[in-house]
């Protein structure tokens, strides 16, 4: 028992090991046959401890272990069915979650191949079949690595191997490509080829260049191609300004390397060739020449409609922050490397949201699953990296794994998660290398603010968030001198912009006080006295302030919770003396004495403010059907009485319409309209907030009912009900945009009314009317965007197609049960099913 | 296939303290009642805690506010409720809360996002919780905050100094 023990929580490898087991081997037969068998039922968890750990090292240890592994593998293969689907587990999880390591994982079983044959076909055929089903699911990241695994396995196989899969994929992508200008499923699928050819091509001896080569001149229409989706996910559409690059597609960009590559001859010098490491051990080496088997590359049967998978696909942008430098630290677009790369860091990135520590993990230690000399140095200094240029690479791991992160967080329209994991994978990071990944993020945030004015607003918006954030978990420390020069810019310069509202998002997540403490002086005046109030004056304290004692009168009848009558009473009294004055919405002046008070009373804490929201809610309730425009003061009177902390505004203004006591149209209206003015309120984040978070309650709703649509087994009448919701909620989702944009067309041209008086009077000088053109350009893309999207998602055709394809999915089981279990026969039955269930699919 | 173990731990899994507290339960109620043994496959507790929508966050400063603590859990969806814990006797906040989502989905997220980052300059703990009920908001330390704040013998300025215990015997020493 005793050296099993150790062997199975150590990291003893190598000759070590064989030793023991050699000797293990011999004195087998002496043990106790009870002893033997507890050390069997332990096998396949020292296979998981193995696997788990394998491949952490740097790749000429890994060749070693990989032999290592596969040895053990082959030997206890057929001891018991739990070890069997343990091997065949643990290295499936692995590819999906660790794809670093596919090319390793690959060569365990080309070792298995050296041993038994017949083990490494079974894994083939495991692969095939973990390959067929995330193509049924439509599962395509899943897909990809799959097929990546066995891209590395080709060595193994007789003729063309996996190319007979790429030439049925692109098969597909045409189809779809050809059937509608909008499909973005064809261009994930010749992406998918793309990323599998390097692969290949990389293992030794394969000999399938010309095949490569034929195949790229057919994917270069797709993929060479501007499509008109692209400008959905563009980075820095703005015209005006300096753009850190212009728009490069991932897709694009994979063709483009490719050919250079095959012009190179395939080199592709930075996939490891674990297989193939040349290792110390001469005589390892030697004793693989006996000719392994091959296999014949297993049946994989693409089905006849593919599923678009749980969410919508959009063409994937390349975005870089490490361009435009003098010394190239990350690889260059032009270089193959660089999709790669990016590739396997995103996929890593984005499976591994739920163990941040071990993805910040990956990101730092990414140099061990590459060509060894691809990178320079971990933590080596950008510095440093200038001397040794012309000496060797100049690539540095923590610049490339940043460049990723950032992809992510800036990946429009929306990222995979949630933002603030991104957030928390920087974090995490800097935790653990931070001599090395601090230097970079600093770059990277240099390289980010110098090019604000044409980035997309919903990405400045994004930057300000994760950088309040992060600085908020390293004690707020950032040089802000070096943007001494940009405060004094216009408050509507996006610069500007972004250093105020980065500084507001700080004191959201502290305090005014501690966050001015952290400024240079003359920063210090940014943060007015104000802010550091915990409880903003109240207006009607100031005799000045109009209805001033009917102000105070409300405030101590709330205060002492009095009843309806009592309150109507002061209510009444405004009112009258409104009237008096010529106002002729008499409730206007009202509301705004009301939700001042319940503003001042709850400013304690937000469950104050909706304790006394909810306690007063029928009367709130009330006022938007009596008038719209009181309605919408209530929006105005909250934003003033917030006006230093305008994150509390939004939250309130985020409850009320939970309450229902605002709707969105008055939001949007209010936002857009009533408080538009000159459009310099454009330039402030919060407003796009309030207006981003109102629509997203709304396009969210609208996608609820869509989802609920499609659900089995509806009866009838709930279907139609659910028909008619949908068709209302989805004619005023679709006014919401339409009511922003027409806004933003007038601020963007310059013809607002506001902004065209301010200038004429020259309130406002020619230079800031520039600058608010440009923010109204920004909404206007932002929102046109969201719009877009929806329409992918929720619009009439996204719904029917969607209709339609789960009752093809369902005919399809149908089908298959009719037919006993034989898996084939679906592809007609399919298309008739198809089109028959279009155009009745909404009356049903 | 079903589903495999992942390969590196999930952060989004409820601490041993609550899977404990689970255990702990259950063992009462079978003791209390041997005749229930038979229905062990699951427990109500554990189902609440299979779609908690509720999460504790503990280490807080006492001087935090709701404002941010809301400002950083509504990065992860938006907030139903809010309670903070509250010392017993004083009313005021003694450094945890409880966050309720709308949906399981953003409680679980939170676990992997935002436990073990930092709040108002102080790392905090997240725990899934099987669901807010009237009176835990109270501190369950002899003198009405934490327990753990009764005897910690470490300065911790963001939590009322020395542990309260400990600052008694301290002043009955001298």
């Amino acid at each position: 028992m005793a050296d099993v023990d150790s062997r199975a929580n150590g990291r003893n490898r190598g000759h070590y090991n064989n030793r023991k087991r050699r000797q293990r081997e011999d004195d087998s037969d002496d043990r106790p046959s009870q002893i033997r068998r507890r050390v069997e039922d332990q096998q396949h968890m020292r296979l998981r401890k193995q696997l788990l750990i394998f491949a952490q090292s740097a790749l000429k240890d890994s060749k070693e272990e990989a032999k290592e592994v596969a040895g053990f593998i082959s030997y206890h293969f057929n001891d018991s069915e739990q070890f069997k689907q343990t091997a065949f587990d643990v290295i499936y999880q692995l590819i999906i979650e660790q794809p670093f390591k596919i090319p390793f994982l690959a060569s365990i079983v080309l070792h298995i191949n050296e041993r038994k044959g017949e083990v490494a076909a079974q894994f083939i055929t495991r692969a095939a079949v973990n390959f067929t089903t995330a193509l049924e699911k439509g599962a395509w990241r899943d897909c990809k690595l799959h097929l990546r695994f066995l891209a590395c396995l080709q060595p193994f196989f007789e003729g063309e191997g996996v190319f007979s899969v790429l030439d049925e994929l692109f098969n597909r992508a045409v189809d779809l490509q050809t059937a509608s200008s909008d499909d973005t499923l064809g261009l994930e699928l010749v992406k998918i080829i793309l990323l599998t050819i390097p692969y290949v091509l990389a293992q030794p001896g394969t000999d399938l260049a010309a095949k490569a080569a034929e195949l790229l001149e057919k994917t270069d229409i797709v993929a060479s191609a501007g499509h008109d989706v692209e400008a959905l996910v563009n980075p820095y559409p703005g015209s005006t300004g300096e753009k850190p690059f212009e728009y490069q597609s991932m897709l694009g960009l994979l063709q483009a390397q490719l050919q250079a590559e095959a012009s190179k001859g395939w080199e592709l010098a930075v996939i490891p060739r674990v297989y193939w490491a040349t290792t110390p051990d001469a005589e390892a080496s030697s004793s693989t020449s006996t000719a392994p088997q091959k296999h014949a590359f297993p049946t994989i049967t693409v089905p006849a409609s593919l599923s678009q998978g749980d969410e919508p696909i959009f063409p994937a942008a390349y975005f870089s922050l490490y361009t435009k430098q003098d010394i190239e630290t990350v690889p260059p677009t032009s270089d193959i490397a660089s999709c790669l790369l990016r590739d396997v860091l995103v996929d890593t990135i984005n499976v591994l949201d739920f163990n941040r520590v071990a993805a910040a993990k990956f990101l730092i230690e990414l140099d061990n699953y590459w060509t060894p000399d691809t990178f320079v140095k971990r933590a080596t200094q950008f510095d440093k990296v200038k001397e040794i240029a012309g000496t060797g690479s100049t690539w540095k791991p923590e610049d490339l794994a940043l460049d990723a992160v950032f992809s992510q967080l800036f990946r429009l329209p929306t990222a995979e998660h949630k933002l603030v994991y991104y957030h928390s994978l920087i974090t995490e990071a800097c935790k653990l290398a931070p001599a090395a990944i601090a230097p970079s993020l600093g770059r990277a945030i240099r390289f980010i603010f110098r090019h604000l004015e044409t980035m997309d607003i919903e990405l400045i918006n994004r930057f300000m968030d994760w950088f309040a954030h992060h600085l908020s978990n390293f004690e707020f420390r950032w040089k802000w001198s070096e943007w001494s020069e940009d405060i004094l810019r216009s408050n509507l310069h996006p610069k500007k912009v972004y250093i105020m509202g980065s500084l507001d998002k700080e004191i959201r997540l502290s305090f005014a006080k501690r966050i001015r403490e952290t400024l240079p002086p003359e920063y210090h005046h940014l943060i007015s006295v104000s802010k550091e109030k915990d409880t903003p004056d109240f207006k009607y304290a100031d005799d000045a302030t109009p209805y001033a004692t009917e102000g105070r009168q409300l405030l101590s009848l709330l205060r002492k919770k009095a009843t309806d009558e009592e309150i109507q009473e002061v209510i009444a009294s405004i009112q009258t003396q409104a009237a008096e004055h010529g106002v002729t919405d008499v409730l206007i002046p009202s509301t705004d004495a009301y939700i001042t008070c319940l503003c001042f009373i709850g400013s304690k804490s937000l469950s104050h403010v909706l304790s006394n929201i909810d306690r007063s809610k029928d009367r709130l309730l009330a006022i938007g059907p009596s008038s719209e425009a009181a309605r919408r003061q209530i929006i105005g009177s909250v934003v003033d009485y917030w006006t230093d902390h305008p994150g509390t505004a939004v939250n309130l203004v985020d409850k009320l319409l939970n309450y229902t006591i605002l709707t969105p149209m008055s939001i949007i209206q209010w936002a857009v309209g009533d408080r538009l003015g000159t459009g310099s309120i454009l330039a402030e984040n919060w407003l796009y907030d309030m207006v981003g978070g109102t629509v997203r309650k709304v396009t969210n709703r609208v996608r609820q009912i869509v989802a609920a649509r499609l659900e089995n087994d509806l009866p009838h009448d709930q279907m139609q009900m659910l028909e008619e919701t949908l068709v209302r909620e989805r004619d005023a989702q679709r006014e919401l945009f339409s009511v922003i944009d027409d806004a933003m067309n007038g601020v963007a041209q310059g013809v607002n009314d506001g902004a065209m008086e301010a200038i004429a009077s020259g309130d406002l000088s020619q230079e800031d009317g520039m600058l608010i053109r440009v923010w109204g350009e920004k909404w206007k893309t932002a929102f046109a965007r969201k719009a877009a999207v929806e329409e992918t998602i929720v619009g009439e055709s996204a719904v029917m197609e969607k209709i339609a394809a789960r009752k093809a999915k369902l005919q399809g089981i149908l089908v298959d049960i009719e037919n006993g279990d034989e898996n084939n026969g679906t592809a007609e039955p399919m298309d008739e099913i198809d089109t028959s269930g279009l155009g009745a699919s909404l009356l049903d | 296939m079903g589903m495999i173990r992942s390969t590196v731990d999930r952060l989004d899994k409820p601490s041993s303290y609550t899977a404990n507290k689970k255990r702990r339960q259950k063992f009462n109620r079978e003791r209390a009642g041997g005749e229930e043994e038979k229905s062990r496959e699951e427990s109500p507790i554990e189902d609440k805690l299979k779609d908690a929508t509720t999460l504790y966050v503990g280490n807080l400063s006492f001087y935090t506010t709701e404002e941010q603590i809301h400002e950083l859990f509504a990065k992860c969806g938006e907030i139903k409720r809010l309670v903070m814990g509250l010392d017993r006797f004083q009313k005021t906040p003694c450094g945890f809360c409880f966050v309720e989502y709308y949906t399981h989905q953003d409680a679980l997220d939170c676990m992997k996002y935002i436990g073990g980052t930092k709040l108002d300059e102080r790392v905090i703990r997240t725990d899934l919780d099987e669901g807010f009920v009237e009176g835990r908001q109270y501190g369950r330390g002899k003198s009405g905050g934490q327990v753990r704040d009764e005897y910690r013998d470490e300065f911790d300025p963001g939590r009322g100094g020395y542990g309260r215990a400990v600052e008694d015997d301290y002043s009955e020493r001298r």
